[in-house]
């Protein structure tokens, strides 16, 4: 002990951090290994993370199931480009996401196709295999499960605005200077960049000359100044429920179907018949899909619970999880469509919802969302 | 001096090794270091890190830029209106928290008695509730056929006024959320002023303006200042009253670095707001600090 000198020490402890150092990963990924059996972590929108969905699944499989909800694609996938791949089995975002970008930058990994692609048939019609927004852009891999969708342009209030006026006058609502301070906007960035464009009379889905760059601000700017508030869903719903708003841009099923099942059959999302979108469409809709990721330990159980979230009463439960309620792919099956009551189906709008997804595009990426973006937070700061 | 520092160097191998271990204290500090090191030091470094990587990426520590400063301070950049809001909101709270805390304080020392730990706990109790639960209980009170409304109007009246959804609510909601913090330290304050002081000003004639003016107020003033300076700090980082309350009427700065950071995905730029809100408050800490002798003011020297 008497030989052992400071700079002997020091060595001694910068050998032994070093060794474990190299170990680490070693030690973490055998550790990992052995407990991902019994262990899967989701990413995903809110819904697939509620205690109905998984206990079940849960109890069934006594695996440790974490899932976290977001409420934002760019942000999920951000935190798989940050080094999460190694976290998360499971991640589900909207339509285009898996196809255009997961998959070639090897964020996700496919489906085994002869084993997943049977689900689609039981599908609604649009869904069947093979679906465009499951499939790699070479048609060749299965990459992802469909199941919750929807329209989501804007709602309202139908004894302040009729529907028949929305789905006529449609994105101009927003440009009538009549309603000014009579509308709000729910805060989904993502969309309202879509929806300003729409408003402005652009295709979101294009790029975007500086001519057009200017209408989007301008417009920007008029309708984030006429907004009586921006907020959450709650707070849009609570909003119409109790008369302070008549409408808000940004939203559709998914977000007005919580205060239609709590009795207020008044409030409706609105898609409108016709807009500046591909072939004159009026509205946007979304398709999520749920992939595996390209985890270099990928838990057996992503495919077990992927499969699981096809079967009719789990699906009908993913329907009405708590927070939102939106259709499923799953209803295509005669089976599931009949675990809906009346009032669940009113909830979700079923009665138009075939017209309303034909008369929506679905949803698709910004080409120069960063710009967009940028233009329509600055636009922000000037409400005050 | 070189004799004196000849005769403590040791020379033992014991000696030496005593030298060089670590003392009791630092050792006992030990854990509590790796705890802040890890909890608090890490995440500010990787905010400084992030702070000079390339914009939209996740290059920290792999690039060195000055881009996202140069970003914030361009003068076309309307993000100083959001900073001017929050430093606004920030000082008109403190101003009004100032004034209403002063005479419950006042009261919680003098007037109230026996009474005065229920009220103190009164006053505590809305912190264990969560604070946004708080605030939407607030939109109830006040939204459209709400709580105020729905009476006014139950009972006949024109009903309630307008008042959600607007800066001015933003600000209610601020001075409701930092009361507390306030209240507590100039609490504190008023105590330390002796009532003996008090009673031998008034019997040599002083009126309660002049015993206010000249004896309280200065006794005080390591509370108020401490109380001011706390809620100033966390009402410049205050979005949710702006959010829930405000109905984003007006874009806060840390609702910025928020979105930065979510909707943006343009961490190094939210990393860059972020690192120049927290040198400009930091700053004004030390200054204010550095002009507040404590020691002096609670009378150790």
């Amino acid at each position: 002990m008497a030989g052992i000198s400071r700079r002997s020490l020091l060595k001694g402890m910068g050998t032994g951090l070093g060794a474990l150092a190299a170990a680490g990963p070693l030690f973490n990924s055998n550790k990992a290994f052995a407990a991902r059996e019994k262990e899967l972590n989701i990413l995903c929108w809110e819904g697939y993370n509620s205690a109905q969905v998984l206990d079940p699944f849960r109890s069934k499989t006594g695996a440790t199931v974490k899932a976290e909800s977001l409420t934002n694609d760019p942000t999920m996938i951000n935190r798989l480009r940050a080094g999460e791949i190694n976290t998360w089995d499971l991640i589900n975002v909207n339509n285009p996401w898996a196809r255009k970008v997961m998959l070639p930058e090897k964020l996700i990994k496919p489906l085994p196709k002869a084993e997943f692609e049977p689900f689609f048939d039981k599908m609604l019609p649009e869904f069947k295999a093979p679906y465009k927004w499951a499939m790699s852009d070479d048609g060749k891999d299965l990459i992802g499960m469909a199941q919750r969708f929807g329209p989501y342009s804007f709602v309202v209030n139908t004894d302040k605005v009729s529907r028949k006026t929305a789905e006529e006058v449609g994105w101009d609502l927003f440009n009538d200077p009549k309603l000014s301070g009579k509308y709000g906007i729910l805060e989904s960035d993502d969309w309202n960049v879509f929806n300003i464009f729409i408003v402005a009379g652009i295709d979101p889905f294009k790029v975007h000359t500086p001519e057009e760059l200017a209408k989007f601000e301008e417009t920007a700017k008029r309708v984030f100044k006429g907004a009586k508030l921006i907020g959450d869903i709650a707070s849009m719903n609570q909003a119409l429920i109790s008369g302070e708003i008549d409408l808000h841009l940004t939203g559709g099923t998914y977000s007005v179907s919580p205060a239609r099942a709590d009795g207020h059959p008044e409030l409706r999302a609105i898609t409108p018949l016709k807009g500046p979108l591909a072939g004159g469409k009026g509205g946007i809709s979304w398709i999520e899909i749920t992939s595996t990721v390209n985890n270099p330990n990928l838990s057996p159980l992503a495919l077990e619970f992927l499969k699981y979230v096809q079967a009719p009463d789990v699906a009908h439960t993913v329907a009405f999880a708590e927070g939102t309620f939106n259709p499923v792919a799953q209803m295509g099956n005669k089976a599931c469509f009949d675990l809906f009551t009346k009032e669940e189906l009113d909830a979700i709008q079923w009665d138009s919802l075939e017209e309303e997804m034909a008369r929506s595009v679905e949803y698709d990426i910004v080409p120069n969302y960063d710009k967009a973006l940028d233009i329509m937070n600055a636009a922000k700061r000037l409400r005050g | 001096m070189a004799d004196i520092a000849l005769t403590h160097a040791p020379e033992t191998a014991a000696e030496l090794r005593h030298a060089r271990m670590l003392s009791a204290g630092a050792r006992c500090a030990l854990p509590v270091a790796i705890l802040l090191g890890i909890g608090f030091a890490a995440p500010l470094v990787a905010i400084l890190g992030y702070a000079f990587a390339t914009p939209r990426s996740f290059d920290v520590f792999r690039s060195f830029t000055l881009e996202n400063f140069a970003t914030l301070f361009n003068p076309s950049n309307t993000v100083w209106l959001s900073f001017l809001w929050s430093c606004g909101f920030a000082l008109s709270t403190v101003a009004i928290l100032a004034v209403v805390a002063y005479p419950i304080a006042y009261g919680l020392n003098v007037v109230f008695g026996r009474a005065a730990p229920l009220i103190s706990v009164l006053f505590v109790f809305p912190l264990f509730v969560s604070e946004n639960v708080r605030l939407y209980g607030w939109v109830l009170f006040y939204i459209k056929n709400g709580v105020l409304d729905g009476t006014l109007k139950w009972l006949g009246l024109a009903g309630g006024p307008e008042v959600l959804f607007t800066p001015g609510i933003t600000l209610f909601g601020m001075v409701y959320t930092y009361l507390p913090f306030m209240l507590f330290p100039m609490t504190l304050g008023l105590a330390l002023v002796p009532r003996d002081l008090v009673d031998a000003a008034r019997d040599l004639g002083a009126g309660r303006l002049l015993i206010w003016r000249e004896i309280e107020l200065p006794l005080a003033m390591p509370g108020i200042l401490i109380g001011m300076l706390l809620t100033f700090v966390l009402a410049i980082g205050a979005t949710a009253e702006a959010k829930i309350l405000g109905g984003q009427s007006i874009i806060v700065i840390s609702h910025d670095i928020e979105i930065a950071f979510t909707y943006s995905q343009n961490w190094p730029l939210g990393s860059a707001l972020a690192v120049v809100v927290t040198a400009f408050i930091g700053g004004l800490t030390l200054f204010a600090l550095s002009k507040l002798d404590l020691d002096r003011m609670l009378g150790r020297r």
